[in-house]
């Protein structure tokens, strides 16, 4: 063999790496990320058996995240129809129009607001981008609901399971409104989430139940997280394992879960 | 005597002392190999992870993906010390075919080249972690691995090693990734099942 064929290998290896390393680098930032369902990606789960017909197209964003009530969805697409017809349509008929902002909004289009609750009870997140979003809103504990809709004219019309709503306007860099979740009434005034704040979620199937976790931090620091252990299911929420942001891990057991945020701003998360 | 020894591959003549050039031969390529392992780590600690990447059509998760390659540069890494033990005339009453180095030299070059595409998933995604002893461990030799590589890679050409170096590099690279093997992929079959 040649002298030089070792180094060989090691630069196709290094431009293997480095093409791949690019690859990633351009498919995810830009609004369309390659989120394949959250968590999955390394507490790694995913049950084969359900989710094989879904995951091969994980480049597909839509079918992901879909918080709460289409969460069935990819792990047992023949449930979400029935389950929650109603909101499930909203979820998986938005997918056409996501860009478009208008040019004369004066709110911007890509952001993600959070804030306490009216009370102070507890928090809320939501995230816009474009014309889909996504809001949780959580106590901690049981009264927590994911939420997907679409942004019209400024107006924010969200719906989840278990008859989880949010309705909200733009006003002024916020987002005020009223959301209700597990028979729980709120009202809300959110502000722009800063760098430390924001909405993050995870999800991971174990043993065919999904579990989903959402975390809302809110600009203080204050953290709220609650989680659905058969998200499926719609068993109560309990209190979720704290999240470690430098490591967006949260521990539940032996179980690692992962978080990836939901930011209206990348589109993390839609 | 010193064959150039800053060049990345140096082609030294045949020394006068060879224990001299020894040094100068195996420094080098040791200091590319641990800066490489440290700028993975650095990369894989400042760069904030972004849970996502690029998927493999045909997988259920990224995590089964990373499994199956990581197992399969595992098996190759296999063939690896096999065909070695075979070219040193370890294993008795067997000679070694003609065919015996190309064998090891594709088997090599295949499992690197399976073994990258799980380390940018791990860089990129997910990041040099900590949150327990596995993970802690996936880390460090996962860095260690590609830098022990690098150094054998670059070694490889040396003709005037004494006989016991290519057999420890080989073996270090060999026992790195059974290493992150066993802590991520055999974490996960045993953890979550064996599954496409």
């Amino acid at each position: 063999m040649k002298r030089n064929t070792p180094l060989i290998t090691l630069l196709v290896g290094a431009a293997l790496g480095v093409v791949l390393l690019i690859s990633n680098m351009l498919a995810t930032p830009s609004g369309k990320p390659v989120s394949y369902s959250a968590a999955a990606a390394s507490a790694a789960s995913v049950p084969a058996t359900a989710a094989a017909p879904s995951s091969p197209a994980p480049a597909v964003t839509e079918s992901s995240p879909a918080p709460a009530t289409s969460s069935a969805a990819p792990a047992e697409s023949s449930e979400a129809p029935g389950q929650s017809p109603a909101e499930s349509s909203p979820a998986v008929s938005q997918p056409a129009s996501a860009p478009s902002p208008k040019p004369t909004r004066t709110t911007p289009t890509r952001a993600t607001y959070t804030a306490r609750v009216g009370g102070g009870g507890g928090s809320v997140a939501v995230a816009v981008h474009g014309s889909k979003a996504i809001a949780y809103v959580c106590n901690g504990s049981s009264v927590e609901g994911w939420m997907r809709g679409k942004v019209e004219n400024g107006k924010l019309t969200l719906t989840g399971k278990n008859n989880a709503h949010l309705t909200a306007t733009y006003h002024a860099g916020k987002v005020s409104g009223d959301v209700e979740a597990h028979g729980t009434d709120y009202s809300f005034s959110a502000p722009t989430a800063s760098k430390s704040s924001g909405l993050y979620e995870a999800t991971v199937s174990v043993q065919g139940k999904t579990i989903k976790a959402g975390w809302i931090v809110l600009g203080d620091g204050t953290q709220l997280g609650s989680l659905e252990p058969n998200a499926e299911s719609g068993e109560d929420a309990v209190t979720a394992p704290k999240l470690d942001l430098a490591t967006m891990t949260a521990r539940l057991g032996n179980l690692v879960l992962h978080a990836v945020p939901v930011d209206g701003v990348t589109g993390s998360g839609f | 005597m010193t064959a150039g020894p800053t060049q990345p591959i140096p082609l030294p003549r045949r020394p006068a002392k060879p224990a001299a050039s020894l040094t100068s031969m195996l420094i080098v390529p040791s200091l590319i190999g641990a800066l490489v392992a440290l700028a993975l780590g650095i990369y894989g600690r400042v760069h904030s992870p972004t849970g996502i990447a690029i998927n493999i059509a045909g997988f259920s998760s990224p995590g089964t993906v990373k499994s199956w390659l990581a197992t399969g540069a595992t098996l190759f890494a296999i063939v690896q010390v096999v065909s070695a033990l075979v070219m040193y005339g370890k294993i008795p009453r067997v000679t070694a075919p003609d065919w015996i180095g190309a064998l090891h030299r594709w088997s090599g070059r295949i499992a690197f080249l399976l073994a990258v595409p799980v380390a940018i998933h791990c860089l990129y995604a997910l990041g040099f972690q900590q949150y327990s002893t596995r993970v802690l461990l996936h880390s460090v030799f996962g860095c260690l691995f590609f830098g022990a590589f690098t150094v054998k890679m670059l070694i490889l050409p040396k003709r005037d090693l004494p006989g016991w170096v290519l057999p420890v590099v080989g073996a270090m690279v060999f026992t790195l990734l059974v290493v992150i093997w066993l802590t991520s992929a055999y974490w996960f079959f045993s953890t979550f099942g064996i599954k496409r």
